[in-house]
């Protein structure tokens, strides 16, 4: 064999822990539970959308949810931009044409009473507008949902990336050590001192034109600044790893200083990156939300979490805004930390590591 | 060894060897500036400017005036003392009236509202002035010459005369390179051609060229006093960082009444010099003005609302209809009046200010497009509430209408398609934008500086798409904003130019193709010069002009053309008759979209706060501008004790319109 993936097989240790997971009863239902959010977050085109799940027109069969807009005229009516569904629900009843519009029938950037005030307006089961609207007239609801989506794809491209840089460089200075580890040390101590918050601003203003505060940026600040944190724990495991007699059998086998790292080593140090995901995420979301809610996150009229707390901060006369938004937060980070003490408990080596 | 390289590379950060601080501190104190050897070495470079003529030379037979034929504008039964409690959303950054950061929200009390100027224009009278340290004045409309004779009462708060020597080191100080605001710099060299001293109290003023209402453009700033900058030079602004100067207005600041990060207080000057002359009495009547910085305006009202502030402005929807609404139970029990005043000043310029030298918008047609494809309608019916009004043409306001006919494009996504289909955006992406031949989107940046105005983008957006164009949203901090579209680097933005209440608009600044290229026109020899009367137009100008307020990017010659036969124009007639063709013009090029104004400002305040008459006075642009409101003791005694006890007073909305158009 000559590359060694890592293996599918679960071998019997991690299945003892997984197991133990699954009893930890707490973070075993909310796992399931975040799952189960994540799952809807996956679909929100398919409950929560502008756009119809089928429209039956002349004897054809419309599938809008996803792909290119359909114009007005493409429904007979006289305008060329993209279709209002719910106009046409309305204006197809008592005829043979049918829509079928998603339980939410509201898209997160819409302004959904086009010909009234913008104010905040409260919940309304008649109108399924089930959290109500913000204050120029978009559904909460939709931009909850979209925003939840929003910080897990940033959540998980933040843990993919600090976790490559913080494991690469932390192994590498626990496995080298000397002058090395102490550079890298230095070079780390210095860097966490830039101040975060300044450097987003910065950034903010040097940003070229056209290409705005995108998420891609975003995510780039703010894994610049976070990898560090990542690095101290795996340069310690390596540390202690490396000193093990594993290590120096495979040196002395010959094998390549990668090989050693990536096949022997970070297998072996797994327990301590699996405990720290789950508070990692916790982290992201809530940054996320903090740079949008101070205005430095992402662009308009993009869903986010932040920007409904900020709005629901300046609209305190309408708490049907914070109140949404922040049990949704409060929700998502218990559940997650629910997860993190049970996976920290089922992966705690003291449980089923003996030392020799 | 590994230890020895972490020594090397923390040591540098030690402490400095001691004996380093007190030298330094040494150093400074002795190379103090000293202002009045620059300021003699500065009139004598440049006699042209500043002149000393014996009085005389004061020709005869001037046209004395000293307003004395106007109207007053403040209640004469306005009663002095109480203190007036308001807010500032930062606390300030420097007690500075200039330089940088000076601008923040607390120069209007040390500066615009309370400062007494040369002269002050009547805000009720259009083109009519009124006077402020100069006693009286006379205008030698061939002369280019305003002469005027300082008041002898006039006094600084330390209780030194105002005299001409004052006058001469505000000029030597508007125009010092030490100054740090190139701004004033420039307004302050260009605007005046010479200063001419005559006594102690006489002195004149002369411009660059004849220009109707001379007193009004050239008499409304205020002196500095001459003794407190002694060390006026190379690093001023910080040692002025925190420095509280004498002033000639009626309220005063006193050092232990900066409570950072806090608070302001002014003090009401007991003895004021101008408390007793004609259109200053009856003004300026708390004893104490006292500022307290909350940051947001939400809480502000909150603070408003349970009577911690004396006045909340109400001009936003959002206060007037939800916050602070008639159903609000401190407005039921009329503890808080609510007041809508029309005021008539010059509008600003809210709109979209299309970027014509990027490339896709210096197409006319995509601008156009862009036109109908804006629906400030909505915004103004719909974020506003009906209480914005689209501006008809860059410059409402004035005392006249500046173009008779000329009106906004109304929002029509088809008329929008038809003007993107000829400039060859014809095919309907996925998304519903349009694309070209070529297969660029029809899409653009849209920047603002406001993050207060965010919410009002996304709605913009969504229209705009309708016609087949995407706006991508771009909100930056206010610093951030202006800085990008000050260099040019934006493609639209939502931006709007702060004016000052003049009797006619300016064109220059904002569409004199000069300050759009620095090469917008050549002489003879090939090299750049600054007016189409001095060379011919570059037929490819490369070079942008940043740092101007010509964000459009517009350079037409015939444009500039008119504009300086404006800036030159002797008479009202010939000014007004420009005006409507370069109009015209702006219309025609179509980069710079129609946005809003209102014409009104609301304010909630305490039902023991008493104002004139009629309100206030037409130039006001905040309720609080012209100090002519007072506390009324009694009834606010009363107000506290209903507070306690529950008891009721009548409500109490009221508009004032006589000022309406």
């Amino acid at each position: 064999m000559r590359f060694a993936f890592p293996r599918l097989r679960l071998n019997p240790l991690t299945r003892k822990k997984l197991l133990r997971f699954r009893q930890i009863r707490r973070g075993y239902v909310s796992f399931l539970i975040l799952c189960g959010l994540i799952g809807l977050s996956a679909i929100a085109e398919v409950l929560v959308n502008h756009r119809a799940l089928v429209v039956r027109y002349e004897g054809r069969w419309y599938f809008p949810t996803y792909g290119a807009i359909h114009p007005g005229r493409d429904f007979g009516l006289p305008y060329e931009y993209e279709v209002n569904y719910r106009d046409l629900k309305t204006q197809f009843a008592g005829t043979n044409n049918w829509v079928l519009l998603p339980p939410v029938p509201f898209s997160p950037v819409e302004n959904c009473y086009r010909n009234e005030t913008f104010k905040p307006r409260p919940p309304d089961w008649s109108k399924r507008h089930f959290l109500g609207t913000d204050q120029i007239n978009r559904d909460i609801l939709a931009r909850l949902l979209y925003g939840f989506r929003n910080a897990l794809i940033f959540a998980g491209c933040f843990i993919v990336l600090t976790y490559l840089i913080g494991i690469t460089l932390g192994c590498l200075m626990g496995y080298f050590g000397g002058w090395f580890d102490l550079f890298v040390q230095r070079l780390i101590e210095i860097w966490s001192n830039v101040p975060f918050l300044f450097v987003v601003i910065i950034v903010a203003s040097v940003v070229p034109a056209g290409v705005g505060m995108s998420l891609g940026i975003l995510l780039a600040i703010v894994v610049l600044f976070s990898w560090t944190g990542m690095t101290y724990y795996m340069r310690s495991a390596t540390y202690r790893e490396k000193a093990r007699d594993y290590v120096h059998a495979a040196q002395v086998l010959g094998a390549p200083t990668h090989r050693i790292i990536f096949n022997h080593i970070l297998p072996n140090t797994l327990s301590t990156i699996v405990t720290f995901v789950p508070f990692t995420v916790a982290g992201a979301i809530s940054s996320l939300t903090a740079l949008d809610f101070l205005g430095f996150g992402l662009p308009p009229p993009t869903p986010s979490w932040g920007e409904l707390l900020r709005q629901g901060t300046s609209n305190l006369n309408a708490p049907w805004i914070v109140a949404s938004s922040f049990s949704a937060l409060v929700v998502v980070l218990v559940l997650v930390t629910f997860i993190g003490e049970a996976v920290r408990e089922a992966f705690d080596p003291k449980k089923f590591t003996t030392y020799q | 060894m590994g230890a020895a390289c972490a020594l090397l590379l923390l040591a540098g950060c030690g402490p400095k060897a001691p004996g380093d601080q007190p030298a330094a501190a040494g150093a400074k104190t002795a190379t103090l500036p000293d202002m009045e050897a620059d300021l003699a070495r500065t009139l004598t470079e440049q006699p042209g400017f500043y002149q000393q003529r014996p009085l005389s030379d004061l020709p005869a037979g001037l046209p004395w005036q000293d307003g004395s034929d106007l109207p007053e504008f403040a209640d004469p039964a306005a009663r002095k003392g109480g203190t007036f409690r308001y807010y500032i959303q930062d606390f300030p950054r420097t007690l500075r009236t200039i330089g940088p950061d000076a601008t923040g929200g607390i120069r209007p009390y040390l500066l615009d509202y309370v400062s007494v100027y040369i002269l002050h224009d009547h805000p009720n009278v259009a083109g009519r002035m009124i006077p402020g340290l100069a006693r009286e004045w006379a205008v030698d409309d061939a002369a280019r010459t305003v002469y005027y004779r300082l008041d002898p009462d006039a006094r600084w708060s330390d209780g030194q005369p105002v005299t001409t020597d004052d006058i001469v080191f505000t000029f030597y100080l508007m125009r010092s390179p030490h100054l740090g605001e190139p701004w004033y710099n420039n307004f302050y060299s260009t605007r005046y051609e010479r200063l001419t001293v005559y006594d102690r109290y006489t002195f004149a003023l002369t411009a660059p060229q004849r220009r109707p209402g001379l007193d009004e453009q050239i008499s409304q700033f205020a002196p500095y006093p001459r003794h407190a900058f002694k060390d006026f030079g190379p690093g001023w602004l910080e040692r002025y960082q925190w420095r509280t100067l004498p002033t000639t207005g009626a309220y005063t600041l006193l050092d232990r009444d900066v409570d950072k990060g806090r608070s302001v207080t002014f003090t009401r000057l007991t003895d004021w010099w101008a408390r007793d002359k004609r259109f200053f009495r009856g003004r300026f009547n708390p004893d104490k003005f006292r500022l307290d910085v909350i940051r947001d305006p939400d809480k502000a009202a909150e603070a408003f609302a349970r009577g911690d502030l004396d006045m909340f402005p109400l001009s936003l929807p959002k206060f007037w209809y939800e916050t602070i609404s008639s159903e609000h139970p401190a407005v039921k029990s009329g503890m808080i009046v609510r007041t809508k005043f029309f005021n008539r000043i010059p509008r600003p310029d809210w709109g979209l200010w299309i970027n014509s030298h990027k490339p896709g918008l210096d197409q006319k047609d995509v601008r156009l497009g862009i036109h109908y494809a804006t629906n400030f309608d909505l915004v103004c019916a719909q974020f506003f509430r009906g209480d914005a009004v689209r501006l008809e043409t860059r410059s409402d306001g004035y005392p006249f209408r500046v173009h008779p006919t000329l009106t906004y494009r109304r929002f029509d996504p088809e008329r929008a398609r038809e003007h993107f289909a000829k400039a060859g955006f014809t095919t309907q992406g996925a998304d519903g934008a349009l694309t070209n031949a070529a297969g660029a989107r029809l899409s653009f940046t849209l920047t603002m500086g406001r993050p207060d105005l965010r919410d009002l983008l996304p709605i913009l957006k969504q229209e705009a798409l309708k016609a087949g164009l995407e706006l991508r949203l771009e909100v930056l901090d206010s610093t951030t904003g202006w800085k990008k579209v000050q260099e040019k680097n934006h493609d639209i933005t939502l931006v709007a130019l702060a004016r000052s209440v003049e009797p006619f608009p300016r064109y220059w600044e904002i569409y004199h193709g000069s300050n759009a290229y620095e090469d917008a026109y050549l002489d003879a020899a090939g090299k750049p010069v600054n007016k189409a009367s001095e060379g011919t137009p570059n037929p490819k100008p490369g070079k942008v002009r940043v740092q101007t307020n010509n964000m459009t990017m517009t350079f037409v010659p015939e444009l500039d053309r008119l504009i300086e036969a404006y800036d030159q124009a002797e008479t009202m007639e010939e000014i007004k008759r420009i005006a409507v063709q370069i109009e015209e013009i702006i219309y025609d090029q179509a980069s710079w979209v129609n946005g809003w104004a209102l014409p009104f400002y609301r304010v909630g305040y305490a039902r023991h706060v008493r104002w004139p008459q009629g309100f206030n006075v037409a130039k006001s642009r905040t309720a609080d501008e012209f100090f002519l409101s007072w506390i009324d003791e009694d009834a606010r005694r009363e107000t506290e004790e209903a507070r306690r006890s529950g008891k009721t007073f009548p409500a109490q909305e009221l508009t004032f319109d006589p000022f309406a158009r």
